[in-house]
């Protein structure tokens, strides 16, 4: 491309982490006064980009230019100097410091009188100034924590405006917006390309991306597969970009499903408003929406982890809200965040496969060393779970051979409702394949499982039916032949859309 | 990780120097003097160890053997019955136990401001209870829980023994102990896996009280008095016995055994002061210097592994 | 945030605990005391133990912005008071005997943080070992027994006034103004709300968290040196445990004030409120004629019912 310089650019940048090849000879450029959209489903290798533009990791091939200069970012702070600026998802204010201080974090010293002290009347003004750039009016003397999601959001945009940032990349920024405040942050990102800032927006909601995207890379499995103009591409095209393959899984022959196991009606809990689901003993039903839909708030609130209104039922009889009692009446939850919520990672094997079943494998209260070993070995080679041993620690495994220990947890406690969080995130294709397997294989003996994937083509193979969530609602539940990647995709991000479309 | 011959074989290096460096340490009647001063920190120290394991804290252990020991002895006093103390020792050391486990797992106070706060009330009261008395004169039913001996051993080392090796049944043995480490290792998980959070914190804080009850009898078996203050230069040693017996102060890790070598090793370290003529007034500096210096070494482990 | 809460003023608003605590208790000893508890006399020797207080409680509110705490404080003013002491005795003056008392301070503040920020330990631990080794160290110099001797400098400081202040009340007000100055006109003050609020925050911004975690616990041991020197002309002796336990009050001071153990929220002045309300509470038991040993059961009472109250409005705000 002729005429100036990109502001910023990758040239074939490479990732690599333990079993995953994150990213493999990505170009990308950002020129001033555009909006360059970066399209991909889950595992696409979006965020590893976003870190690499933002400083929090370096690229193992290839490098990173600034205005036609290679640069090696050492830490985001670094990054922000040269003029990059990531709107992360979760949001970094400080809770407690006033709009002010957090827009000038870390630089106050530009604000110092003589004696030393902060001058709040320049540090306020120029707050009010970069507030005011974002049409943010709350006042910059009222704490970050009071602010609302969009409000903290637009804070950062602010913080980065401050700094001169030319380059802003915005990771999902709408995934918690409600439509007007997407609408604004909208009109100001439009005002920012039109002021020579270069926007690298990352999403998957088709009518935003037709609405601010001047170019569009569409990413999948670490490589991009396309760059278009605004136009070149309608939003089933860019879609079936994303997918890629149009390899139909296979998927095994629906069987016919059992009595109802659980049954939730009008529930409502944070995250997530007035759903009603219902899941058969043998069947593996999906739940489908983009992230911050409501699909992890669902699953907790299944399970009692979260309270809310509604009725849950288990065979007819209510189900009270809490993890003990659920544990007890045999659901299972394999949750999202492995390390945080699955796992004590430094406690061995063996106590991760075994917590939720300590109480079942003890007689009279006492449970015996050599019964709770011959449990975990027993679920180690049912799992084919690698390890030494089942006293080595579970945090020295590797991420498929975790997951595999809290899935066994649940095998061992005969839980008979399985609900799975992204059940294969962040596990090589071998460890996927046998998670694949085993869900299979509960279903077949008579669980039911709920399974929430980003990744579709994991979903619509296993699933013989799947709920869609959009903004905490279920908008849609398809079946059979009808449960299509484009389909599922389609009721996901085809929200309040045609508001945005002719935004 | 599991570094406790490592301890053990510090204990006997200890023991060796100072049977080297003095004369009184390597006879009879001073070992079991060790060990019978060893087993009432240990009392001390167990339950925190377990609430520590629990991923939680206790710092008023030292002056819930205090309130324990002093209300135990008004009731001897007002009843004349041992009964009437064993069962106010325990009831005391319980209830102090389980007010802890409340604030922390229902109103879910912070631990240490939680169990602070209980120290200082227990202290208070106890102050308020004896009013500068000294209770004292029991009966041998109850001194002998102190200073009696059972089959050539000290009954205070028996005791000390039934705990260590009850406690660690309850440990490794039990289902609840078994969940009482996964919770402290990661309480979100627990909850997750169904584990009974809350109830599993009430418990070993519960415990904790109770051995505390259980140390006050000894203690007033074996002093024959009691007033305010008497625990108070326990709470740093029994810290110590934990920190150095290598339970994780993070929680999830650890066990009696450890603490039980932590204790030895703290008593042997003063009574080879006492030995070595330097005054009383100098254990607690000793004591926090060893927290530090075990402190240090580990965070500088924790980086080189890291 | 409701109306109703808006239009309250800001200190039952910010530090519900300590004003409700503060007119309640003021209402009750004023009303119980027959004019004992209001008179001047008493009056003026409250403000002294409520300043004595706020050298240690000001600071402290650094240490829990920062979600931690410092229990060595109180065994430090012993050792401090002892050191400054010494010092006099040996002839190094004033001057050089507060230089000592915070030189010991220094010292001290400088172990904890650095084995809390740099060696990643838990505080109470940590603060609870120097707490040994100063209570140790100034009980082993001394024996227990007090040092005096030393001539009346420290008492007539004590007692000095400035117009109609007395001084140990000048030297809060002081450090009041120089620390409200830290935490809310100096990028430290910032920081330090940082490494409780969101630390990576500061880590995207580029500055040291570590730093400013240690120092928090470097002006905390160094602030409750100089309320040592102070205390030690309350008597004109230097009582190796004559503070054990002042940290609990510190401590209950700034929760009370609406200082938070989480993520950073906090208020300055809120911990005068705290630790004026536990002052009132002290001495108005006191002045009641309450057993000292109970004083201590109602501060610890008092700390347990703002924490249960402030719990359920934070439960509340949450579902």
């Amino acid at each position: 491309m002729n005429g100036p310089a990109p502001l910023m650019a990758l040239r074939g940048v490479g990732k690599s982490f333990p079993g995953v090849r994150a990213l493999d000879g990505v170009d990308l450029e950002v020129f001033a006064g555009e909006v360059h959209v970066i399209l991909g489903q889950n595992g696409a290798g979006k965020s590893t980009l976003i870190r690499i533009l933002g400083g929090a990791c370096r690229p193992d091939e290839g490098h990173v230019e600034a205005d036609g200069r290679r640069v090696a970012f050492a830490s985001p702070a670094m990054a922000a100097r040269m003029g990059v600026a990531v709107i992360h998802q979760e949001l970094t204010a400080v809770p407690h410091l006033d709009l002010a201080r957090n827009i000038f974090l870390g630089r106050e010293a530009a604000f110092r009188n003589r004696l030393g002290l902060l001058d709040l009347g320049a540090m306020r003004a120029a707050a009010r100034r970069a507030l005011d750039a974002v049409g943010l009016r709350a006042d910059v003397r009222t704490e970050a924590a009071a602010l609302d999601v969009a409000g903290q959001q637009l804070l950062e945009i602010a913080k980065a405006l401050s700094q001169d940032s030319r380059v802003l990349v915005m990771d999902e920024p709408t995934a918690s917006l409600s439509v007007p405040e997407a609408e604004r942050l909208f009109a100001i990102i439009r005002r920012l390309r039109g002021e020579g800032h270069g926007i690298v927006y990352i999403s998957h909601r088709m009518p935003e991306v037709k609405a601010l995207g001047d170019r569009i890379t569409v990413m999948r499995d670490g490589r991009r597969v396309a760059l278009l103009r605004r136009g070149e591409a309608g939003a089933d095209a860019l879609v079936a970009m994303m997918v890629g393959r149009a390899v139909a899984l296979s998927r095994p022959p629906a069987q016919t499903p059992g009595a109802v196991l659980l049954e939730a009606e009008g529930l409502s809990a944070p995250g997530i408003a007035d759903a009603s689901i219902r899941l058969r003993a043998g069947e593996v039903v999906g739940l489908a929406g983009l992230v911050g839909s409501g699909r992890t708030e669902l699953l907790r609130a299944l399970f009692g982890a979260e309270r809310g209104a509604g009725a849950v039922r288990l065979g007819g009889r209510p189900l009270p809200a809490d993890p003990v009692r659920a544990a007890a009446a045999g659901l299972g939850l394999v949750p999202e965040d492995r390390k945080r919520q699955g796992l004590a990672l430094g406690r061995p094997v063996r106590d991760n496969l075994l917590s939720a079943s300590f109480r079942r494998l003890a007689r009279r209260g006492v449970a015996w060393p050599a019964r709770l070993e011959r449990e975990a070995r027993s679920l180690v080679s049912r799992l084919s779970i690698r390890t030494a041993g089942t006293g080595v620690r579970v945090g020295t495994l590797s991420g498929g051979n975790q997951q595999k220990c809290v899935f066994g947890r649940w095998l061992s406690a005969e839980a008979r409702i399985l609900l799975l969080d992204e059940p294969t995130r962040g596990v090589d294709v071998a460890a996927k394949a046998e998670i694949h397997a085993t869900i299979r294989a509960r279903a077949g003996s008579g669980c039911a499982v709920l399974l929430v994937s980003s990744e579709l083509p994991e979903l619509i193979h296993l699933c013989d039916r799947a709920y869609v969530l959009r903004d905490g609602r279920i908008v849609g539940e398809l079946a059979g032949a009808a449960l299509t990647e484009a389909a599922v995709l389609r009721l996901a991000v085809a929200q309040e859309a045609q508001a945005h479309a002719h935004g | 990780m599991n570094a406790l011959p490592a301890r053990i074989g510090a204990l006997l290096l200890l023991a060796l120097a100072l049977s080297l460096a003095t004369e009184g340490f390597a006879t009879a009647t001073n070992l079991l003097n060790v060990l019978r001063q060893a087993s009432l920190l240990f009392l001390v120290a167990s339950g925190l160890t377990l609430v520590i394991i629990g991923g939680g804290l206790d710092l008023s252990v030292a002056a819930n053997l205090t309130l324990s020991a002093c209300t135990a002895a008004l009731a001897f006093k007002a009843t004349g019955s041992v009964a009437a103390a064993v069962a106010t020792a325990l009831g005391c050391g319980l209830a102090v136990g389980l007010l802890n486990g409340l604030l922390v797992a229902v109103v879910r106070v912070p631990a240490f401001l939680a169990t602070y706060g209980t120290l200082w009330i227990a202290s208070g009261a106890a102050y308020w209870l004896m009013a500068g008395r000294v209770v004292y004169g029991f009966p041998p039913a109850l001194r002998g829980l102190g200073t009696g001996f059972v089959l050539g051993v000290p009954t205070p080392v028996w005791i000390m023994l039934a705990v260590a090796v009850a406690g660690g049944a309850f440990l490794f043995l039990s289902a609840a102990g078994r969940e009482v480490f996964f919770t402290g290792a990661n309480e979100e998980a627990a909850r997750l896996s169904g584990i009974p959070v809350r109830r599993r914190r009430i418990l070993v804080y519960g415990l904790s009280g109770l051995m505390c009850g259980v140390a006050a009898l000894v203690y007033l078996g074996r002093v024959n008095a009691a007033e305010a203050g008497l625990g108070d230069p326990l709470l740093l040693p029994a810290v110590a016995a934990v920190l150095i017996g290598g339970t994780s102060l993070f929680g999830g890790a650890g066990g009696l055994a450890g603490t039980l070598v932590g204790a030895l090793i703290l008593t042997t370290v003063t009574n080879g002061l006492n030995l070595l003529d330097v005054g009383a007034a100098w254990h607690p500096f000793v004591t926090g210097t060893i927290i530090l210096a075990a402190l240090g070494a580990d965070a500088l482990l924790a980086r080189r592994g890291a | 945030m409701p109306m109703a809460e808006r239009a309250l003023p800001a200190p039952f608003r910010r530090a519900p605990g300590a004003a409700v605590a503060l007119v309640v208790l003021v209402a009750i000893f004023a009303a119980s005391s027959g004019g004992r508890f209001l008179s001047v006399g008493n009056l003026v020797s409250l403000s002294s133990q409520v300043a004595l207080l706020l050298l240690v409680a000001l600071p402290m509110t650094f240490v829990v912005l920062t979600e931690g705490l410092d229990l060595s404080v109180g065994a430090l003013m012993g050792l401090a008071g002892v050191v400054a002491a010494t010092a006099m005795l040996g002839g190094w003056g004033v001057p050089g005997a507060l230089l000592a008392a915070l030189g010991t301070g220094l010292v001290l503040g400088a172990v904890n943080g650095a084995l809390i920020a740099w060696g990643g330990m838990p505080a109470f631990v940590v603060t609870l070992g120097t707490m040994g080794l100063a209570e140790g160290l100034a009980l082993a110099v001394t024996d227990g027994e007090p040092v005096s001797g030393f001539g009346d400098a420290p008492r007539l400081a004590w007692q000095a006034m400035i117009g109609p202040v007395p001084l140990p009340v000048a030297v809060a007000a002081a450090l009041y103004a120089l620390l409200h100055l830290l935490l809310y006109r100096t990028p430290f003050g910032a920081h330090v709300v940082a490494v409780g609020g969101n630390r990576e925050a500061l880590r995207l911004a580029g500055i040291r968290g570590r730093a400013v975690h240690a120092a928090v616990y470097v002006l905390s041991a160094s602030c409750a040196a100089l309320a040592a020197f102070l205390l030690v002309g309350r008597t004109n002796a230097a009582h190796p445990t004559v503070a054990l336990g002042v940290e609990f009050d510190a401590i209950v001071a700034v929760v009370l004030g609406g200082t938070s153990f989480e993520r950073g929220q906090g208020w300055l002045f809120g911990t005068v409120l705290g630790a004026a309300a536990i002052g009132v509470l002290r001495n108005g038991l006191n002045v009641l004629a309450v057993d000292p040993s109970l004083q201590v059961v109602a501060v610890g009472l008092l700390a347990i019912l703002a924490l249960v109250a402030g719990n359920r409005r934070g439960g509340r705000a949450r579902t």
